[in-house]
């Protein structure tokens, strides 16, 4: 099974499984026990376009639907979660300047990402995280400057992006409605990087502190207006996290490949694992979760690209793929047995890569609270 | 320089293919179609050579509406024009048949575009039957030179100049212009069609030809049939080397070994 796709998205999907499978699965284990950023991976995957991807036709994108995109992540995912995070979190970056930028500066932010760029979206702060709101970062009006100063931390694409949209508080004094959107260039002075996380998944991703000192960037690169900034990035994440629950869904698939490729070889008592009925169901309820998992995720991107109301169809999809993506990899170890356990094998990097999408671009205590609000009302 | 590079779709040569025990054919369904893998070589040492040398590409296949999808993958990954010569049944047609119908495509896509084709390539084989004639066939149909198993090729002072694989090392030809050569894996792998490629590439014509004239095959298939499975070895065993090799003896002699 998988997302009902055009034709032209079939033809596509078929090239990114081909570059995946030669690519991008072997060649990121050793990415992963590293730790290092696959750079030759990501530059010929650029080389591809597949940053790309989310970019509007009009701004010379593919010109894809969401359900498309997303089957085409998906497959990054089945390859390596990192790689598809990377990609992803770069899509994550453009959403702020879609939403609530000017033109000049979406011109401007796509043509960096088709010219092989990455994005990276800085909210979370050390003491800002799930209460995104409380974050000390500050922009002060200088002129036609805004100067900024803060430490963002946990950044995907930290210190390989070209551009950053960055939450700063332009009036300290009234809370989430004194925070701004700001678009940062690569290489503007005061622009640093600190510590880079030493990450137990998708280690393939490049993530690390964001630090800004006395950064001074032209009063134009003020995302919207002044006062919005908290509302463009919960919007922003409203879209962004129906992409985890995708890249989520893809680890849950690798699992399954995983487990039923290794389910029909081993041989115990006889006969291969897998004609155990006790493991068949194990595979099927994997299949169920994953696959109602990822109908969650396009009912979620439909209803974007529709321009229907998606929060709480967003927040199930994430939380709910982030889930099963943990138990249906920690199922495929189980069918691997003793196997499954070494870091020979492939399912128990699946486990580590699976856990971030439970916490990152808000918990999945959050995602809770999100639907929850929006079933029941306040 | 112009170029034609003749690409022939086949099932995909990294799947096992078995015999359909009902129709005593290759089972097929479900394997996905794609690019001979010795034609991507070709149309990528033509990419390769536009690249450095100018020109556009031609990329032709004799099939049936299928192989449309065959040519836009060529037309992401270098081709300029992609022609298709329709022919409902081009799977039961032996070398030389197809080598025909290419001879007058050749005359026909050169009528079109206005232009003399300086090279063309085929690859050394196909990755289903693997006859390794339709090039040579091809070559001299049209009397042109013929180089077989070729790594690299350039044009130099109005000739091609050729590095041949053999079986021993390789072999420097020097050819007149135009020839054909059958392209041999060299040491880089074909490129990736890129998303905006692919994309342009499916909004492009793929123009249709016809093979005019009745062709008939020369070659007859009688049968096909699978490789006989191995079966299970015997392992012996014995206190010593002597008992082992006198069981092993004997054994080849009940199977008619000696």
């Amino acid at each position: 099974m998988a997302y009902l796709i055009s034709e032209e998205a079939q033809d596509l999907l078929q090239d990114v499984k081909t570059f995946c499978e030669k690519e991008v699965k072997e060649q990121c284990k050793e990415y992963d026990a590293s730790g290092d950023w696959p750079k030759n991976i990501y530059e010929k995957a650029f080389e591809q376009g597949y940053q790309a991807l989310e970019v509007p036709e009009e701004y010379g994108g593919p010109g894809l639907n969401r359900v498309d995109v997303a089957a085409l992540i998906e497959q990054m995912a089945i390859a390596d979660a990192g790689f598809a995070t990377t990609i992803s979190a770069s899509g994550l970056a453009l959403k702020p300047v879609l939403i609530a930028g000017s033109k000049e500066q979406k011109e401007r932010v796509c043509e960096l990402v088709l010219e092989g760029g990455l994005g990276a979206f800085c909210l979370t702060e050390p003491g800002a995280g799930s209460d995104a709101g409380a974050g000390k970062t500050t922009a002060v009006k200088d002129g036609d400057e805004y100067i900024l100063n803060g430490r963002k931390c946990f950044i995907t694409n930290g210190e390989v992006a070209s551009f950053y949209c960055v939450t700063a508080m332009t009036d300290k004094t009234i809370g989430v409605k004194g925070m701004s959107m700001f678009l940062v260039e690569a290489g503007t002075p005061g622009l640093s990087t600190g510590k880079e996380e030493d990450k137990m998944g998708i280690r393939t991703s490049n993530t690390c502190d964001v630090v800004m000192e006395d950064l001074r960037i032209p009063a134009s690169n003020l995302i919207g207006e002044e006062g919005k900034g908290f509302s463009i990035a919960m919007k922003t994440l409203d879209q962004a996290r129906t992409w985890m629950g995708c890249i989520a869904a893809g680890i849950a698939q690798r699992g399954i490949d995983e487990a039923v490729t290794y389910g029909k070889e081993r041989i115990q008592f006889g006969k291969p694992v897998i004609k155990n009925q006790a493991l068949q169901f194990k595979v099927a309820d994997m299949h169920i979760k994953t696959e109602t998992a990822r109908q969650m995720v396009a009912h979620a991107l439909t209803r974007m690209d529709m321009g229907l109301s998606y929060t709480t169809e967003s927040a199930v999809a994430k939380c709910y793929a982030s889930d099963i993506a943990m138990e249906v990899a920690s199922e495929a170890i189980q069918v691997f047995g003793g196997y499954g356990y070494s870091r020979e094998y492939p399912v128990e990097k699946l486990l580590r890569d699976a856990k971030i999408f439970q916490i990152f671009e808000g918990t999945n205590e959050i995602q809770r609270m999100v639907v929850a609000n929006n079933v029941i009302g306040r | 320089m112009e170029m034609l590079v003749c690409i022939k779709q086949v099932p995909d040569d990294s799947v096992e293919i078995s015999l359909d025990l009902g129709t005593k054919e290759p089972a097929l369904i479900g394997v996905t179609p794609v690019v001979n893998a010795f034609d991507t070589y070709a149309l990528e040492m033509a990419a390769r050579l536009k690249e450095t040398f100018g020109g556009e590409i031609t990329v032709v296949s004799v099939g049936n509406d299928e192989v449309k999808n065959s040519l836009k993958n060529c037309l992401a990954v270098g081709a300029d024009h992609a022609y298709l010569v329709k022919h409902e049944k081009s799977e039961s047609l032996d070398p030389c048949g197809i080598a025909n119908i290419l001879k007058k495509a050749v005359h026909d896509i050169e009528g079109e575009l206005e232009t003399k084709f300086d090279l063309i390539l085929c690859g050394k084989e196909s990755t289903d039957y693997a006859s390794s004639q339709v090039g040579l066939l091809l070559a001299s149909k049209l009397r042109l030179p013929v180089a077989t198993n070729i790594i690299k090729v350039e044009p130099m002072d109005g000739i091609m100049r050729i590095k041949q694989e053999t079986e021993e090392g390789y072999r420097s030809i020097e050819a007149k212009t135009p020839c054909v050569v059958t392209v041999q894996k060299p040491d880089y792998d074909p490129r990736y069609p890129t998303i905006k490629s692919k994309m342009a590439a499916r909004k492009k014509e793929i123009k249709e030809l016809s093979p005019s004239e009745e062709v008939s095959s020369m070659l007859e298939v009688i049968r096909v049939f699978e490789p006989a499975k191995r079966v299970a070895g015997i392992k012996l065993k014995a206190d010593n080397e002597q008992e082992v090799v006198a069981q092993a003896m004997s054994v080849m002699t009940a199977a008619k070994v000696f």
